[in-house]
């Protein structure tokens, strides 16, 4: 049951993400990316993390993907406002054969890693909310904090660069 | 899987389409006639099958019946068919979702099994209620795109912008909510509510957090799109806004979960500010302890209630004409009236003549909590309601005012208030 949920959930992932970078329509590729991000949350799911399926679908879907279709519709993106790619997928091919080592890299490792029969999780509550923030906010709270420090600054960044200049 | 655990779920699931789904024509029913009375007039009161019109419920149905049968008028101008057709789905199934989560009553303990009465038991209950909630508006903002309709998408553009601008306060006033109760589990929130405060206060989330309380039930009006944040389907500026394009059932599953969605947010804030299915005063353990004496109340009170209300069928509903249709329905309520006090007072007779074991008196303090739920459910359903009819609609930039600068900074100051109690109290 849970290989073939995994199946079926990892082949809506990569659909989406294939889907995300092929479709020309700029609304088509933000609804690919959806289905890639609610597959993902499926498989955390399957992975036990229940928290973590949770937060990817409320900061992910629904915010931050929600953030960019509004975005796209605002602006109001039609298909002739896109840039040009005259050999799109010429272009990929080449990325592709670029990037062949680096999943050769990722093939060996997956291939050398220790054969375990029982993927079942060692204590109850794995993935709780309980757990994860006694070791977010304990064990790791400096990267944590440093993390959410960066997260500011793009914020800040950010308002600072859309603002409107001052006349003098 | 034993019969005790197929029947409770089976239960549990019935349960939550009938507070979700079946709530939907009678919320319809209730809005209309709220809106007539507080418009001083009647509302829809003339539908009948065979003289039955239940003060005007069956108009619902047959609105229902209508949006099934009519056609589905689609315009050529469409070209997105899928994502067109997508959309109520996404609004529909993401509202009924969000109610799956919502407890009905306490862990109800069947022999040495516990059970947890959530459509869906998970722990993660409000978690789980953000996220579909969140996920509505895609339905809504992709309804407006794929209609291909100036207006259509300016409604989206409108919904789109207040969802994703009042989910952050709606999310730090719940935040503040999880560092009181210490658990985002909502039963353990509920059963929190049911201690005393200062020993004769109901420790309910409005008396605690009432800051928090007043965030979660604003931002809860914007995320069900209810007045006065309906800037997305303001028909006085743009037609019908994201579903104007709409039309037969299609149109019927924006409606239908546009009701199930301001249930859901109903649900959620009695959950999480008016006790749950907690009678006041009276938690889960009094109730099983004191469960003969409820009995007694019960078997005094019932009749009462019923003879008061059968007094006012007969005040309204009886006609001088003796062959009118309408006194028919008059005379069966009241025999089913009958019917239910003999029912309820001959099992609670036989209960307090024969003893009760302590299955019966967790399954009979199960069934009173759902009761408490549904009556606090319609009650809040009622608030909803009211202010529709009550407010008018916020401008666009009014809205998006009260959003970032006053309920953002006031849910971030609950939170460290309510940290800054709770650490100090040492709780």
């Amino acid at each position: 049951m849970t290989d073939i949920l995994f199946l079926i959930l990892s082949l809506f992932a990569l659909t989406g993400a294939v889907g995300m970078i092929t479709l020309s329509s700029t609304m088509h590729s933000a609804l690919s990316f959806v289905v890639t991000v609610m597959a993902l949350a499926g498989l955390y799911a399957l992975l036990s993390a229940s928290f973590l399926f949770m937060v990817q679908i409320i900061i992910y879907a629904g915010a931050i993907i929600a953030l960019l279709l509004f975005i796209i519709m605002f602006l109001n993106i039609r298909q002739d406002h896109t840039p040009k790619e005259p050999n799109k997928y010429m272009t990929m091919l080449l990325i592709a054969i670029v990037l062949a080592p680096m999943d050769y890299l990722l093939f060996t490792a997956f291939a050398r890693m220790p054969h375990i029969e029982d993927f079942s999780t060692k204590i109850d509550n794995f993935g709780d909310i309980k757990m994860l923030g006694n070791a977010l906010f304990r064990g790791w709270l400096l990267p944590f904090e440093a993390i959410s420090i960066l997260l500011l600054v793009a914020l800040i960044g950010s308002i600072v660069l859309a603002r409107k200049k001052e006349r003098r | 899987m034993n019969t005790v655990l197929v029947a409770v779920i089976v239960i549990n699931i019935i349960l939550a389409l009938l507070f979700s789904l079946g709530a939907a024509p009678i919320l319809v029913w209730v809005e209309r006639r709220v809106a007539g009375f507080i418009q001083d007039r009647l509302g829809p009161n003339r539908c009948n099958i065979n003289g039955f019109r239940l003060g005007g419920l069956i108009q619902s149905f047959a609105d229902m019946l209508k949006l099934v049968f009519k056609e589905d008028f689609k315009a050529k101008a469409i070209k997105e068919k899928f994502v067109f057709t997508l959309a109520p789905v996404i609004v529909f199934v993401s509202a009924f979702l969000s109610y799956m989560v919502m407890p009905f009553a306490d862990n109800l303990v069947i022999g040495s099994q516990t059970f947890i009465m959530q459509g869906l038991p998970i722990n993660l209950g409000a978690l789980w209620f953000l996220a579909f909630a969140g996920l509505s508006i895609y339905g809504i903002i992709l309804g407006g795109w794929s209609s291909n309709n100036k207006y259509s998408l300016l409604g989206s553009i409108r919904a789109g912008a207040q969802v994703i601008s009042y989910e952050a306060s709606m999310t730090l006033a719940l935040v503040s909510l999880l560092v009181t109760y210490g658990s985002i589990n909502l039963v353990d929130m509920v059963n929190f509510q049911s201690k005393l405060l200062f020993g004769f206060i109901p420790a309910w989330g409005i008396v605690i957090q009432p800051l928090a309380a007043v965030i979660f039930i604003v931002t809860a009006f914007a995320e069900a799109n209810r007045t006065p944040f309906d800037i997305a389907e303001g028909e006085s500026e743009i037609v019908g806004g994201y579903h104007t394009e709409y039309s037969a059932m299609k149109f019927g599953l924006f409606f239908v979960g546009e009701y199930v969605a301001m249930s859901a947010s109903s649900a959620l804030i009695v959950t999480l500010f008016f006790g749950g299915y907690n009678l006041p005063w009276l938690g889960t353990d009094t109730l099983k302890e004191n469960f003969h004496t409820i009995m007694l109340a019960i078997i005094v009170i019932l009749p009462l209630l019923s003879l008061l209300f059968g007094r006012w069928i007969i005040k309204n509903n009886v006609w001088p004409s003796r062959d009118d249709k309408r006194n028919n329905e008059s005379k069966w309520l009241i025999r089913v009236l009958i019917l239910i006090n003999i029912i309820v007072i001959g099992i609670l007779g036989c209960f307090l003549i024969n003893g009760i074991t302590e299955t019966t008196t967790n399954i009979a303090v199960a069934i009173i909590q759902i009761a408490t739920f549904a009556i606090k459910l319609l009650l809040m359903n009622f608030v909803f309601v009211w202010v529709r009819w009550t407010l008018p609609r916020f401008r666009y930039d009014q809205l998006q005012n009260l959003g970032w600068k006053i309920l953002l900074p006031l849910s971030i100051a609950n939170i460290f208030l309510t940290a800054l109690v709770v650490v100090g109290l040492g709780v």
